[in-house]
């Protein structure tokens, strides 16, 4: 790959792993997406800087060449789509969970007043 | 009460809810609702997050209840699958039940959210598994008061460095986070995991607004980076006899991954949050 090649999909991975820091930061990307995301965009990254290690690569695979620029580029298109299809679900993930917490809190307090589970202090204040 | 009735009087009770939050004057409503301001020993609630716990929620409630009888205490059933929500119904507690599992961290999220909004001044986490001692509580509360922590953990390393209890893949990990701990701020606090925990209302914001795996190392970084007081105080720790730990053993690979990636953007959140409330 020529040194040009290199340097844009460089570029290009580190532009994705500032974003996917971004979306974790702002809670719009389950951390754990955002590991394996981290982690394969460092890898692609070494892979790309060091020619040598894409050639042990190849061979250890048992392909006859090594990937080419364009399909890395191809690569990168599908990891965008699925990082977009995975924070959408990570927003709805973290709506459903808000909803749940929130119903259980208001359950729990309307309970407590009903006095199926009642409150030690509420007891003591209304047997005075 | 009948079934009809008790259902209709919790839709009312629970419309009554919304329409206080949206007002935000229904103060009476809010008072009968937490009781925590009618409470002998105000302001503290004592909070359980329980996940499958059948085989020892009933003893932990009993030895909270027999402990520390003048707190609140709140369960929250974390969408278990076992016995766990039939036997809370028959226990003295309160019980916040999540539809679906959510997990630990969500869990204790709920317990700050109920704390926040009924006007707790302190919340006091434990386990559900009865590894922590609800009679230790006490002394943890007077060393939380006395010193004016923010945080308080109930730490199993203070006191014995050399504790065996926990499986080699957590200890280590726990030593990891400790050490990183270190580094970042400065000093060593040796129980990054431990469940057992006193937070003060003052903290219980933040810890809301921001995202966290479990309230461990992540929580504590953020936290300290953002100027709060976090001590460790020692404390004993029983083996789980029952119930399964949540650590699997692919969570020995992903928890270290993901709490480290927490720690790192908390390190930069808490930097932008400083900003913000200086500008």
């Amino acid at each position: 790959m020529s040194l040009q090649g290199v340097l844009v999909l460089n570029l290009i991975a580190l532009a994705l792993l500032l974003w996917v820091l971004n979306l974790i930061r702002h809670g719009r990307l389950y951390v754990g997406y955002g590991v394996i995301f981290v982690i394969a965009t460092l890898g692609t990254m070494l892979l790309v800087s060091v020619p040598k290690l894409q050639t042990v690569l190849t061979h250890v695979i048992g392909a006859v060449f090594p990937v080419s620029a364009l399909t890395l580029l191809a690569l990168c298109f599908i990891v965008l789509m699925l990082l977009y299809t995975l924070t959408q679900l990570t927003i709805v993930s973290n709506r459903l969970s808000k909803l749940v917490q929130e119903l259980a809190i208001e359950r729990a307090r309307a309970a407590a007043l009903r006095g199926d589970a009642e409150p030690r202090g509420l007891r003591n204040e209304l047997s005075e | 009460m009948d079934v009809k009735n008790g259902l209709r009087s919790e839709m009312v009770l629970l419309m009554l809810c919304v329409e206080s939050h949206h007002t935000g004057e229904c103060v009476f409503y809010h008072r009968l609702c937490c009781a925590t301001t009618m409470n002998r020993t105000p302001g503290i609630l004592i909070a359980i997050p329980a996940y499958n716990e059948a085989g020892t929620i009933a003893a932990i409630i009993g030895r909270v209840r027999d402990s520390l009888p003048d707190y609140d205490l709140l369960v929250v059933n974390d969408g278990s699958s076992d016995a766990t929500g039939q036997i809370l119904e028959t226990l003295d507690a309160t019980v916040a039940t999540h539809m679906c599992n959510l997990g630990y961290g969500r869990a204790v999220q709920t317990a700050i959210m109920y704390a926040l909004e009924c006007g707790y001044d302190a919340l006091v986490t434990l386990d559900a598994d009865g590894q922590h001692q609800p009679e230790q509580i006490e002394s943890l509360l007077r060393e939380f008061r006395k010193e004016g922590w923010d945080v308080l953990i109930g730490s199993r390393y203070v006191a014995a460095r050399g504790y065996r209890g926990a499986p080699l893949g957590r200890r280590l990990g726990m030593q990891l986070f400790s050490v990183l701990v270190k580094l970042i701020i400065g000093r060593r606090v040796y129980d990054t995991s431990s469940g057992l925990k006193i937070i003060r209302r003052t903290v219980f914001e933040p810890l809301t607004h921001w995202h966290f795996v479990d309230f461990h190392a992540e929580a504590i970084v953020y936290l300290m980076r953002l100027g709060y007081r976090i001590g460790e105080f020692p404390v004993t720790v029983a083996e789980r006899t029952q119930g399964r730990s949540m650590y699997t053993p692919i969570n020995y690979f992903k928890y270290p991954l993901k709490t480290s990636m927490l720690v790192l953007l908390g390190i930069i959140e808490a930097a932008l949050t400083r900003r913000r409330h200086r500008s």
